[in-house]
């Protein structure tokens, strides 16, 4: 072998290395310490969240609800009694379907993770939750709103959160009814959430009695809306509808007050964040509607504990969109795992038997969560479906009348 | 369709393209003298925003400036911030930093990320330059922050607004738009200038034409790479200020789309020539807004990305390029 080649070979497997690093995100995991008594067992619940890129607001939301219902849970009597810690590991999917499926492998590929809490994006789950039904790992979403998810015929898939076949059409009665518009623009960000929710939003509007002049494909990074709010102030409408995260949301609705279209732009739970005022400014986005899941976290019966709880964890923090009912999936995934610990004892909980009956007991989940009751239908969706309409007044979003 | 509205959204695209023609001209003049992509190009687009809102945030926001270490500048501050002479002075001052700062960036990349590799195979400069990139895009993202940041003043009012400057045939052309349009050409029209009149620009040219022979005519190669590698940045890094008044935010992950659109341009253009650049900018711009506002939006990267193919099809030197012998 010349110097060259040995080179070369060296450089080759140097390469090779950071690969393989880069594929494993370089965590060398850490072996759980074994405690005193030897039946001491470490167990994971994975977070699936955009953490660096898409809706990060949302995404780190997401992750602070699930870690306090997690540490609450190992403080709780119960878990120290089995002998049982959960900790929580981060997958950043960046709101990538691609980026997405990396994280769920990466997420499968650890033994004693039994679920995930996540993700946010509807279109990351579409690709992630094949994978983790492979491994049977359960998966709860506190955020998924695109309605074909559940018909996929996933048994380890759960949401918390309504869908968008209520939330569209509880947007566009609003819009008529109550806003009083009568013609409309609808704008989504081409992405499985942003198009189903504007098309269940367009579909009601129109049965309502309403015109949509059109409904216009953007993308979910865009900034430049320009060309397209001369079009619609062109059209002359009542309120633009925008299906879509706040990123891009916001900018839409800066750019169109900018160019002179004053109507209100109503827009779905991605956009339910104090990011989308901010970026928008506070004066363009006065008197945006937009619609989230569930009742606002004040009107809550258990949401003292939770707001209270959440402000010693994280202070400084404002509460986002997704936290309450990411607090409530992670619950979800504990109290599946807490009771098959019970049942089958915790050695169990990482076989194969183990996982499919810490599905099967999250499928019975019932219990007073924070967002209000906690149970599934027979495909995985939530029976509590309730959706609130909220309007940017003096630069907050407020619960609309 | 009326006349009006086709006049509106032709200026919508004569604002984009000054914007894809001033990043245009980093790619096209690094490419006309060093026959390299630089690929991190997009980076100066974004470090220019950043660094715009940075200088915007210090200048203007006494808490801002306070939290980094530069309380000094209050009584600057309330200059800057007091009526239409104070604003000009602002913008001046934000422009000017933002296009030094990203201008040296880009001399020091060149030196130790290009130079090194002069004389490697074509490909190791271009590799270097996605390192490059994906280096400042992470370092943006972990010193900086994840989020899309608002170019808004402390209060969130935008520092310039909308407001419009003149109505011509019924449309309103806003401020903003008649600031990008006009300095975007002033700029170009500068460059061109200086690289057609001046002796440096002749270095330039020389260099192009043939590294070596002008080396041995005296002429400083080094010197003129590092000079493109300071103009070409510096003109991204207006474009991305102006592309955060225009459209309102920065993100570590802003440059990639607009920095493909302006490489588009170039090539429409002929890469490696100047006014080549400015040409397809512009083009690019306004096809992509009449795209947007006649067809849909859906279809506006496909007829852009259609224009190009046919350019490439019936001027594969590009509109104004030549048509280039192979250099032996």
């Amino acid at each position: 072998m010349t110097i060259g080649t040995r080179r070369k070979l060296a450089v080759l497997v140097a390469a090779i290395a950071i690969l393989a690093m880069a594929v494993t995100g370089c965590d060398t995991a850490e072996e759980p310490e074994e405690a005193e008594g030897g039946e001491a067992v470490t167990v994971t619940i994975g977070v699936g969240a955009p953490l660096t890129d898409g809706a990060v607001a949302l995404g780190k939301g997401m992750v602070r609800g699930a870690s306090l219902a997690v540490k609450q849970a190992n403080e709780s009597q119960e878990l120290k009694d089995l002998g049982l810690t959960i900790e929580v590991v981060e997958g950043d999917d960046k709101g990538d379907p691609t980026t997405g499926g990396n994280v769920a492998t990466q997420f499968t590929s650890n033994p004693n993770l039994l679920g995930v809490m996540g993700h946010l994006n509807s279109g990351v789950t579409r690709v992630a939750v094949k994978i983790y039904n492979q491994a049977n790992v359960l998966q709860v979403s506190p955020a998924n709103t695109a309605v074909d998810l559940t018909e996929m015929g996933m048994a380890n898939y759960f949401r918390v959160c309504t869908i968008d076949s209520v939330q569209g059409p509880a947007a566009a009665d609003y819009a008529y009814d109550v806003v009083g518009a009568k013609v409309a623009y609808v704008v989504d960000d081409s992405t499985v959430y942003g198009e189903g929710l504007a098309a269940a939003w367009a579909g009601q509007f129109e049965a309502n009695g309403g015109t949509v002049v059109e409904i216009e494909k953007t993308g979910d990074k865009d900034t430049d809306f320009k060309a397209l709010v001369s079009k619609i102030k062109a059209a002359n409408v009542d309120i633009v509808y925008y299906g879509g995260i706040y990123n891009s949301g916001a900018l839409l609705s800066k750019q169109l007050k900018e160019g002179g279209v004053a109507v209100p732009m109503m827009s779905g739970d991605g956009c339910y964040d104090a990011e989308y005022i901010k970026l928008a400014g506070a004066a363009n986005a006065e008197g945006d509607f937009c619609t989230s899941i569930g009742f606002p976290v004040d009107k809550l019966p258990k949401a003292q504990d939770f707001k209270s709880a959440y402000e010693a964890e994280y202070p400084g923090e404002a509460i986002a969109a997704y936290d309450a009912y990411s607090f409530d999936a992670a619950q979800v995934i504990i109290n599946a795992i807490v009771k098959v610990a019970k049942d089958l004892g915790t050695d169990k909980l990482t076989t194969t038997e183990g996982k499919q009956a810490i599905l099967a007991a999250a499928a019975d989940s019932d219990f007073e969560g924070v967002t209000g009751n906690v149970s599934f239908d027979e495909k995985g969706d939530t029976t509590n479906k309730v959706v609130s309409v909220y309007v940017v007044k003096n630069g907050e979003w407020v619960p609309a009348e | 369709m009326t006349f009006s509205y086709l006049l509106e959204q032709t200026i919508n695209g004569i604002t984009l393209g000054g914007l894809y023609a001033l990043v245009a001209l980093g790619y096209t003049l690094v490419y006309g003298i060093l026959l390299m992509i630089n690929f991190a190009h997009s980076e100066m687009f974004m470090m220019g925003g950043y660094v715009g809102l940075g200088v915007l945030k210090v200048l203007s926001d006494p808490a801002v400036a306070a939290k980094a270490g530069m309380g000094f500048l209050e009584p600057a501050q309330s200059f800057f911030n007091s009526g239409t002479f104070g604003f000009v002075a602002l913008l001046i001052a934000t422009f000017g930093v933002s296009a030094i700062v990203v201008g040296v960036l880009g001399v020091l990349i060149e030196r130790f990320a290009y130079r090194p590799l002069r004389h490697a195979p074509r490909l190791a400069p271009l590799i270097s330059a996605i390192g490059v990139s994906i280096f400042l895009q992470n370092a943006v993202l972990l010193w900086i922050d994840s989020k899309q940041l608002p170019y808004s003043r402390a209060d969130g009012s935008a520092f310039l607004t909308a407001q419009t400057a003149f109505n011509v045939g019924g449309v309103n052309v806003s401020t903003m738009q008649v600031f990008i349009i006009v300095t975007s050409i002033v700029l170009m029209l500068a460059l061109d200038t200086f690289v057609s009149k001046t002796r440096m620009g002749r270095a330039m040219r020389a260099t192009s034409q043939d590294r070596e022979a002008a080396g041995l005519m005296g002429v400083n190669i080094n010197k003129v790479i590092a000079l493109a590698f300071f103009i070409g940045p510096a003109l991204g890094a207006i474009a991305g200020v102006f592309n955060g008044f225009y459209y309102g935010s920065v993100k570590f992950n802003m440059g990639f789309i607009p920095g493909i659109k302006s490489f588009t341009a170039a090539v429409i253009g002929g890469i490696g020539n100047l006014r080549g650049a400015m040409l397809g900018g512009f083009l690019l711009g306004i096809v992509e807004s009449w795209a947007s506002g006649f067809l849909s939006n859906a279809y506006r990267d496909v007829i852009a990305f259609i224009v190009l193919i046919l350019v490439l099809i019936f001027r594969p030197g590009g509109l104004l390029g030549e048509a280039v012998t192979e250099k032996v």
